[in-house]
């Protein structure tokens, strides 16, 4: 532990060194990379200009992460009450995690007023993993103890508020550490794509244009700090409370999940998919907007296939769609690849993995749209840019995935294999690559999401071509229907790859 | 709520659980009649279905065939009203809950406030655990927590007594100071008491009628009635009359008839 602290720690003082010397002399992609003392000069230039910035931001992601979390705690307590409710609610609770913030931001635009958009959007970001935490914790609670409080008469109610909040906790609170980063990102991208005037993201939006490197780095490093900080103290919070409530025994058996009929089953999944489109539907009707900017499922059918216009913006669509599908596989295929050497290196030598992995770990804080700017710096507004991007925001989560699939390899599969004088690669093809097959789909179907998500705000920034770009002109020509139309396609096509991911999950699990 | 406790009938009870896949019989034809006020206590071979009788009777288990009577109503409204106490063979404590919060769970359960809480500290002091009060599940040794199942089972002054091994964990010296307390407890409100239990000495010291119960599948091999009065001595350990019955039990547990 100490020593790979130490390597840690050395790693991180050797890059900054490098980072400084390649910065001073502008050798990366001439002067693109400011060195560290460049970037902290700048900050102090501009420091006076950051404090509103980070106070919005700060701001919109703290109200953003307690309404999330309130709808994402009430909503894993109605599906482990009523577990009907969460089959119903599938489609939505794959459909927010799926679908890519920036695409409904315009959306998020046109029907919330002032800060509502940007509200939602952070709050969207903390709903899944907070759900999917709460809804654990839930779950998995000591069937003895249930005993007990049913001896006294208790239901389900009571064992809800006796048992299963409390010891709900330190899974909730283990969402949280995972929600507060994304509340932060969230926020950022929404002020982003919103064209508000304070935040990072609008101070980032600002200041593209300008030359200078520098600035962009601050705001980016100011993000990931912010971010950096709301994962300490969630983290913090979790650590004080799990330790005085562990379970001093284990329980012996589980309970068991509930099952439904094969029809009431089939009914279900038809309702959970065509809730969202009904929610929306709902939610336009409550606002009460005009249905020239808001359109319902209904109008997006309209303006797609009824007017004249309707197969020129269908050709428009389908070109977009064509232009980033390919590029998302792509990328999401070399963050995989990625991830997976990384991975099975992390396996035979721990210790490179682990001095690398900070790194990796400030990449993933850093929110996105400051991360985009700074590599169209480094590679240009190609493909490059593109699939920089994507790689670099799947590979991590693809690469936990993993490392948790090959660790639990159990070391006597390896032994074994070593017994016959097999080592380091050859124990690795014959034992950790199949054993980690599986894990390989889990990791795609956490990396779907995030991929599409990098190629579009590439798109949206750097190449202008693909639905992010048509997103982005679509908004600057208030078409309207475009706008919709883009959003619901790419929340279908990140559903779809996820559902794909999911279906060779299994297929790969089942054997 | 109020002293003297109500009968317990368990009638032709058959219970099977499915174990993977295949059905086991786990009671065949169990009947067992619990007068007012009694004190039963039942006996058998480790796996012979002890634990599930008590959970039936609780109604916390369904059965395939039979019933059980409490009073004149079935288990499940007695359990409502909170008149059956209960100490399940693992102490099934909540890890974030102190001992004092722990024993006042099944209060919660029942929405009773006020005055119910007040007898706490006397059950503490009871099963000796004063001075761990404020103490959580995790500090405490594997017989105290055991003890905390125990306060916990008569914080609620229950008519019916169910007590699954209450005192496996603990040296023989408290298990004794132990049956002593539980009989003067048992003296004073009287509940009617099913307490199971592998010390055939303790058995014989509390009931009035010890079951055997015979193992796969589960059922009665036989029947001692303990003359005794009450209160009983702890000098009775030596009595030749209390051996004579100890060892017929014995016989009975071994299969000798
Ligand atoms: N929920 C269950 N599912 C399947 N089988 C069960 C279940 N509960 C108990 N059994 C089986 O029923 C039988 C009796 O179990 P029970 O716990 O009643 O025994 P016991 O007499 O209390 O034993 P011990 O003295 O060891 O506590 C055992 O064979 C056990 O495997
Ligand atoms: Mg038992």
């Amino acid at each position: 532990m100490g020593t790979g602290r130490r390597a840690t720690a050395l790693t991180l003082i050797g890059i900054v060194a490098l980072w400084e010397i390649a910065g001073d002399l502008d050798l990366v992609a001439s002067g693109a990379l400011p060195s560290p003392s460049e970037i902290l000069v700048a900050f102090w230039r501009d420091k006076a200009d950051y404090w509103p910035h980070i106070l919005a931001t700060v701001r919109t992601a703290a109200i953003g992460f307690v309404i999330g979390n309130a709808v994402a705690i009430l909503a894993a307590i109605l599906f482990v009450r009523v577990p009907a409710s969460e089959r119903l609610a599938r489609g939505i609770n794959i459909a927010i995690f799926a679908l890519p913030p920036i695409a409904i931001v315009p959306v998020l635009v046109i029907a919330l007023p002032g800060e509502g958009a940007r509200l939602a959007l952070a709050a969207l970001a903390v709903y899944f993993p907070t759900m999917t935490a709460m809804t654990v914790g839930l779950r998995e609670i000591d069937p003895r103890v249930v005993d007990v409080v049913r001896a006294y008469g208790g239901g389900d109610g009571a064992v809800m508020r006796w048992v299963r909040l409390r010891s709900s906790l330190p899974a909730l609170l283990g969402g949280l550490r995972v929600a507060a980063p994304n509340a932060v990102l969230g926020a950022i991208l929404a002020e982003f794509g919103s064209g508000s005037r304070y935040g990072l993201g609008a101070y980032l939006l600002g200041s593209l244009g300008r030359a200078d490197p520098a600035r962009l780095w601050g705001i980016g490093l100011a993000a990931t700090a912010i971010a950096g900080l709301g994962y300490a103290l969630a983290a913090l919070a979790a650590k004080r409370v799990t330790d005085a409530s562990r379970a001093v025994t284990i329980a012996s058996g589980a309970m068991p999940p509930a099952k439904g009929r094969g029809q009431q089953r089939i009914a279900i999944a038809v309702a959970s998919f065509l809730l969202p489109f009904v929610v929306w539907w709902l939610l336009l009707w409550l606002g009460g907007l005009s249905p020239i900017i808001a359109k319902t499922p209904l109008g997006v059918f309209e303006y797609l296939f009824l007017p004249p216009t309707g197969a020129s913006a269908r050709e428009r669509l389908l070109a977009a769609l064509v232009e980033t599908l390919p590029i998302t596989v792509l990328g999401m295929a070399a963050g995989l690849a990625v991830a997976f050497l990384l991975a099975v290196l992390g396996a035979v030598r721990p210790g490179i993995v682990r001095a690398l992995l900070p790194i990796a770990l400030v990449t993933q804080t850093m929110p996105l749209v400051a991360l985009t700017p700074l590599l169209v710096l480094i590679f240009g507004r190609g493909i490059a840019v593109t699939v920089a991007i994507t790689v670099s925001v799947t590979f991590f989560p693809a690469y936990v995935t993993l490392a948790q699939g090959l660790a639990m390899v159990p070391r006597a599969a390896f032994d074994l294999v070593g017994a016959y004088g097999a080592r380091g690669w050859t124990a690795m093809r014959l034992v950790a690559l199949p054993a980690s097959l599986p894990w390989l789909f889990a990791a795609a179907r956490l990396a779907v999401p995030r991929a599409l998500l990098g190629v579009m705000i590439a798109e949206w920034l750097a190449t202008g071509r693909g639905l992010g770009n048509l997103l982005n002109q679509s908004r600057g020509y208030l078409d309207y229907g475009m706008i919709w139309s883009v959003a619901l396609v790419s929340v279908l096509v990140s559903v779809a790859l996820y559902q794909a991911a999911v279906m060779l999950e299994r297929v790969a699990t089942r054997r | 709520m109020g002293g003297g406790g109500r009968a317990v009938v368990i009638e032709d009870v058959v219970k099977t659980f499915l174990v993977r896949g295949s059905p086991l019989t786990v009671l065949d034809h169990v009947s067992l009649a619990c007068p007012p006020g009694s004190f039963i206590a039942l006996i058998g071979p480790s796996g012979c279905g002890k634990s599930t009788l008590l959970r039936i009777a609780l109604g916390l288990e369904h059965v395939d065939a039979g019933r059980v009577l409490i009073g004149d109503e079935a288990p499940d409204a007695v359990r409502r009203r909170g008149e059956i106490g209960i100490a399940f063979q693992d102490p099934a404590l909540l890890p974030w809950r102190s001992v004092t919060a722990n024993i006042a769970l099944p209060l919660d359960v029942l929405g009773r406030r006020g005055t119910a809480r007040d007898r706490i500290p006397g059950l503490i002091r009871l099963v000796g655990l004063a001075g761990f009060e404020e103490a959580l599940p995790g500090e405490l040794s594997g017989g105290m927590r055991q003890r905390v199942a125990i306060a916990r089972s008569l914080v609620t002054d229950p008519d019916i007594l169910l007590m699954d091994e209450p005192f496996g964990a603990l040296d023989l010296i408290l298990r004794r100071q132990m049956n002593v307390e539980l009989q003067r407890i048992w003296l004073e409100r009287r509940p009617t008491t099913i307490l199971v239990t592998h010390g055939i000495d303790e058995a014989v010291f509390l009931a009035d009628r010890v079951v055997v119960l015979g193992g796969r599948p589960g059922r009665i091999v036989g029947i001692v009635d303990v003359p005794f009065p009450h209160p009983r001595p702890t000098t009775m350990f030596r009595d030749p009359a209390f051996h004579a019955l100890t060892d017929t039990v014995s016989a009975l547990l071994a299969g000798e008839e």
